[in-house]
């Protein structure tokens, strides 16, 4: 495996980790796969955004417990900017709670860091693929209590936005705000209002009120 | 606790001392001041009798004067004509009449006691031993004066005291006398007396209703002081305690949260450099050595202790996820554990709560599992999450024995029977503005904790403009490909 294989296909792998002795003891590890090329690290979500946003790598491994802002909520953003890049979650976390999280902000895969680096390296293969990918504990795991679709839950960035809405931002506003176009922001719009079952904005606003999620 | 009481004996002693030195001071004062005047009064009473007396006598000695200068001694017609006279000259309706004796006692007109007219009376002898006709006729002799003696009053036929006054009608050596009869003064007298007593009670019943209305007031003030002292310091105790919980889940989630983000980190990384290290030595074609193998082992089973440590100290998915995954999280471990199934039903929105509310209502969930784990034999535990109308309502029921198996109805239970555990719970959610209710019966118990939106309102909001879960900063030109 460690040689070029015939359809060697080099794969831009990048690490977001808070903590460098862990980037620095994978990057070790997956510097003997030569199809895999890191072109970035960083140690926080929000840098991990902007850094993503331009480097565009194929896969990026997200840590979940980051200082300014976690592994989830930064993958939601950048997979929501980025439709070509693959997120694999590389956390400590096991509970599935963070999985279904995971899953739902956008995510392909779910390693824990406790696998090896052989693990690291199917996952990243499988998400390239288009596939999904798991730690075997995890898979194990989803056979017992399968992943439920939490339709109606909504994301931290759905939340934001309709915390905006509600305040009374246009979604043009909202765009502006929060540097996505503006169909991105409708797109996002008509979710929330499927999710919540609501159709206008007084429904919105009163339902962001009564839910303590913004000024009244 | 123990200065106020003090003091309040104190005060209702110095009530009590100040209303019986008040009495008895006023009520010695008042009933003086009475006797001296039912005294003066007395006296000028019997002076006015001996002076209507005295006025009587001169009256009938001058109505009897035409007959008087030129009579014989013993001119029996004057005599008979002053005895008919004397006979009609009754004053104060029966009791006032006139009475004539002569110097031997015997009695010449009585217009009362008829019966005694002719026959002697000069021993007759009042109960005390005293010669009543004698005085009368040594009083007269003597140029008129007054006795006071027992007779039998007229109008009601009652042995009364009786004052009277005699003279001398010397050419015929008779003693001329009336008098009156001196219980009317004596009840007069005796009213007063009952008036000053009546008003001394009345004097009594003021103080006493003073006094016990001042023991009240204060007992009351008191009362009010004391409730409010404790309230006050129930409250800055129960803040104390909750800000140590505070502290000591502040404590854990930090201590957690180094063991999670640092060591365990470290520990990952050094694992991974030993795999570097076998990927080295494998591309070398060198067996990878025992002792790596069991370094890695053990390595494996110290990030396992350590994340265990970790999460029992403080479980990450509430910071990281939110209470909803929390919950679910500890549920699903809880039904692999104890085999007891758990719904759960979540709000669609997630991190709205600051860390402190976050983290107590774990416990509360935390606490009612383990309840029902140990005590409530419940097979089917539903626990609900839900904000409504400005309010978060976390219910927690199971269908098991309930916790108090003397309780039949369903039925608020009472403080005491509810496990310090809970009461801790109470007070931690309380200290949120919330409350914890606690119904609980045969079928099952639930346990219920609200709190007011108001609590927690904008917190996610704030976060979110705080730059938590927002990034404003970024270059727009790098948002092409959407």
């Amino acid at each position: 495996m460690l040689n070029a294989t015939d359809q060697m296909q080099v794969t831009t792998l990048f690490l977001v980790d808070d903590h460098p002795m862990v980037q620095d003891g994978l990057t070790a590890c997956l510097s003997y796969y030569q199809d895999i090329d890191i072109i970035g690290t960083t140690q926080d979500g929000k840098d991990a955004i902007n850094q993503a946003l331009s480097l565009k790598p194929d896969v990026i491994l997200m840590d979940i417990s980051m200082p300014s802002m976690n592994g989830i909520d930064a993958t939601e953003i950048i997979t929501e900017q980025l439709t070509n890049t693959k997120v694999i979650i590389f956390s400590m976390h096991d509970s599935l709670e963070f999985v279904s999280s995971a899953m739902q902000a956008g995510a392909s895969g779910y390693i824990l860091k406790d696998t090896g680096s052989a693990e690291v390296y199917l996952a990243i293969k499988a998400v390239v693929s288009g596939k999904t990918h798991f730690s075997p504990s995890i898979e194990k795991a989803l056979i017992d209590n399968p992943l439920k679709e939490e339709k109606e839950k909504l994301t931290t960035r759905e939340q934001v936005i309709l915390a905006y809405i509600a305040q009374g931002q246009s979604n043009k506003a909202v765009a502006k705000i929060l540097n996505i176009s503006f169909r991105t922001v409708e797109a996002h719009r008509r979710n929330i209002k499927a999710k919540l079952q609501l159709d206008s904005l007084a429904e919105l606003i009163r339902y962001a009120v009564n839910h303590g999620l913004i000024d009244s | 606790m123990i200065l106020p009481l003090r003091l309040f004996y104190i005060t209702v002693l110095q009530v009590i001392l100040t209303s019986i030195v008040i009495y008895f001071f006023v009520t010695s004062e008042y009933r003086e001041l009475s006797n001296h005047n039912l005294q003066a009064l007395e006296t000028f009473l019997i002076k006015q009798k001996k002076q209507e007396l005295q006025n009587y006598t001169s009256l009938a000695s001058a109505s009897i004067k035409h007959l008087y200068p030129k009579a014989e001694p013993e001119n029996e017609e004057k005599k008979q004509a002053i005895e008919k006279l004397l006979n009609e000259l009754l004053y104060n309706g029966d009791d006032g009449y006139f009475f004539a004796y002569d110097g031997q006692g015997i009695n010449i007109a009585h217009p009362k006691e008829p019966q005694r007219v002719g026959a002697s009376w000069w021993h007759l002898e009042s109960d005390k031993g005293e010669k009543i006709i004698q005085r009368l006729i040594h009083n007269a002799k003597a140029g008129g004066g007054f006795l006071h003696y027992q007779w039998r009053k007229p109008s009601n036929q009652q042995e009364s005291s009786k004052m009277s006054y005699s003279t001398y009608l010397k050419q015929w050596q008779w003693m001329l006398g009336t008098g009156v009869y001196l219980d009317d003064v004596n009840q007069q007298l005796a009213v007063l007396q009952q008036k000053i007593d009546q008003h001394i009670n009345k004097t009594k019943q003021i103080i006493l209703t003073i006094a016990l209305s001042s023991i009240f007031i204060i007992f009351i003030f008191g009362l009010a002081i004391n409730l409010s002292h404790k309230k006050k310091a129930d409250k800055k105790i129960n803040e104390l305690g909750q800000k140590i919980i505070d502290l000591q889940e502040e404590q854990h989630r930090h201590v957690s949260r180094e063991l999670h983000d640092g060591i365990v980190q470290i520990l990952v990384s050094i694992k991974y450099s030993i795999e570097a290290t076998a990927i080295f030595l494998m591309q070398s074609n060198q067996e990878k050595p025992k002792p790596l193998t069991d370094a890695e082992k053990n390595l494996n089973v110290a990030i396992q202790e350590v994340r265990r440590i970790s999460h029992h100290l403080h479980p990450r998915v509430l910071d990281e996820l939110g209470l909803s995954a929390a919950i679910a999280s500890l549920a699903n471990e809880f039904s692999k554990q104890t085999k007891i199934r758990i719904s759960l039903n979540k709000p669609k929105l997630s991190k709205l709560l600051p860390a402190d509310i976050n983290t107590s209502l774990y416990r509360v969930v935390q606490e009612s599992l383990i309840n029902i784990e140990k005590h409530a034999q419940a097979s089917h535990i539903a626990i609900d999450l839900s904000i409504e109308n400005k309010r978060l309502t976390l219910k927690i029921t199971d269908n098991g024995i309930g916790f108090n198996r003397n309780i039949k109805n369903k039925s608020s239970v009472p403080e005491e029977s509810i496990g310090i555990g809970l009461r801790n719970l109470t007070e931690r959610i309380e200290y949120h503005c919330g409350q914890l209710k606690v119904v609980t019966s045969k079928k099952g118990t639930s346990i219920i904790a609200i709190i007011p939106s108001h609590v927690f309102a904008y917190y996610f909001n704030e976060s979110a403009q705080q730059g938590d879960y927002l990034d404003t900063e970024r270059d727009k030109t790098l948002l092409q490909d959407t």
